[in-house]
């Protein structure tokens, strides 16, 4: 992953009308705005919506402020372009509660990819914002300064989603090993 | 149902701050609580090498590979680039920044010798409570007022766009009343020739406006990335700034919300 001075180093260039470096700018961010994308919406719109997304990243570039994260800035369009999909089609929300974490595709028991895959799985079926704040600061690398920014949300709310999409996931690999059924917590 | 009487944390609350202690993000005012809590709560001891194994395996599945924006993709997406200021532009903004002091000066000029030379005019002419002499006074004022205000634009093209409505509105009258007395022969047509310097001012003033590069908000200063932080000390104090805007500890409004 490319550091965020040289990302940032690209965007200015962009701003000034530079498609070399815009296009040096999607090959280095499309992996983390789709991976973003497919967790907000669905697979099939992603790639539209990455379109969607870098497009109105080239439209807003005159207001880009290289003081804050380029990587947060991306992905909060990346955020709004997917919300805006979604209140367009009215879909019904994506996590469809007849899906349990036992529908979690299941491969072989035993040995740690396997057991990551599933975990994955299970993360798809997570509440919405604890997913995203758990994407955006696990698999996407983002601080939790820059994952508030990109859901718009005090940096202790991300801290609180973040913990609860943990607990959620411990309470899944808890089941599969029949542990406990659930860690312990008290009300704090 | 583990209880804590030896601290004053809670589970939930504990296990947020070693959530946070994991991505090295935990407010440090509040670790030693949660590790001293975590030192007596099988519970949290447990949640807690749970939460590296999630940490661990979630990382090692292999991340599905993006398929990339196609070039057609591409291309829409670069066609809302900013435009590049074109050379061309460039050359007509700065011509018309020279024309327009050039016509600034001349109107200054003419003003000027207007304000000196006037005096003609029958003294005892009188008008709305002026004689003539201090019409034209008024009128050779204001003329002169004009062509500073062209080469003022012309050194500080930001003062320009507030000139606009007051040019524009002065030579719509002007030449309504110009063309009046023209038709009932009011007014030398010499004198009328001269108003035209001031259509050509708002002319080149529409012109600066229209290829004037665009601006671009300035960084004071383009961050580093992330810096790594400090495990101990007292590393908020460096991020105040942000800190303040977003408060690190959660606030039980926040806690809701993540429900």
């Amino acid at each position: 992953m490319m550091d965020d001075a040289a990302l940032t180093e690209l965007a200015l260039r962009a701003r000034a009308g530079d498609e070399w470096a815009a296009t040096q700018f999607v090959r280095h961010t499309q992996q983390q705005v789709w991976r973003m994308l497919v967790a907000l919406s669905d697979r099939g719109a992603a790639e539209d919506l990455a379109q969607e997304t870098y497009a109105r990243a080239f439209r807003s570039l005159p207001g880009f402020r290289a003081e804050s994260s380029v990587r947060a800035w991306l992905l909060s369009i990346a955020r709004r372009v997917a919300a805006d999909h979604v209140r367009g089609i009215r879909t019904r929300p994506r996590i469809d509660p007849d899906v349990s974490p036992e529908d979690a595709p299941n491969a072989v028991a035993g040995g740690d990819h396997s057991e990551a895959v599933a975990l994955h799985a299970v993360l798809d079926t997570l509440d919405p914002d604890r997913r995203l704040a758990f994407l955006l600061t696990q698999l996407l690398g983002l601080s939790y300064q820059e994952a508030a920014q990109v859901c718009d949300c005090p940096v202790g709310t991300i801290r609180s989603r973040v913990a609860r999409a943990r607990d959620d996931l411990i309470g899944h690999l808890a089941d599969r090993e029949h542990r406990d059924p659930r860690p312990n917590r008290d009300s704090g | 149902m583990i209880t804590s009487d030896f601290s004053n944390m809670g589970c939930s609350s504990c296990r947020e701050h070693l959530s946070a202690d994991l991505d090295g993000e935990a407010d440090p005012a509040e670790l030693p609580a949660a590790r001293a809590h975590l030192a007596e709560c099988s519970g949290c001891t447990r949640w807690f090498a749970d939460a590296a194994l999630v940490n661990r395996l979630i990382r090692t599945a292999p991340a599905e590979p993006a398929p990339g924006l196609t070039e057609a993709a591409l291309a829409a997406a670069l066609a809302e680039l900013p435009r590049p200021q074109s050379p061309r532009r460039r050359i007509w903004h700065w011509t018309a920044r020279a024309a327009l002091a050039g016509v600034g000066a001349v109107q200054a000029v003419l003003g000027a010798l207007a304000l000196l030379l006037s005096g003609g005019g029958d003294p005892h002419m009188a008008m709305m409570g002026a004689d003539m002499a201090h019409m034209s006074h008024e009128s050779a004022a204001w003329n002169l007022a004009l062509g500073v205000a062209f080469v003022a634009g012309a050194l500080w093209t930001r003062h320009l766009a507030g000139t606009i409505p007051v040019l524009g509105s002065f030579v719509v009258v002007l030449a309504l009343v110009s063309a009046l007395d023209l038709v009932s022969g009011n007014v030398d047509p010499a004198r009328v020739g001269s108003h035209g310097l001031i259509v050509v001012g708002l002319g080149l003033i529409v012109l600066i406006m229209t290829t004037r590069p665009t601006e671009f908000p300035r960084p004071s200063r383009v961050l580093p990335s992330q810096p790594a932080l400090p495990a101990t000390g007292d590393w908020t104090a460096d991020l105040a700034v942000p800190l303040a805007t977003a408060p690190t500890r959660p606030d039980p409004a926040a806690r809701h919300r993540a429900a």
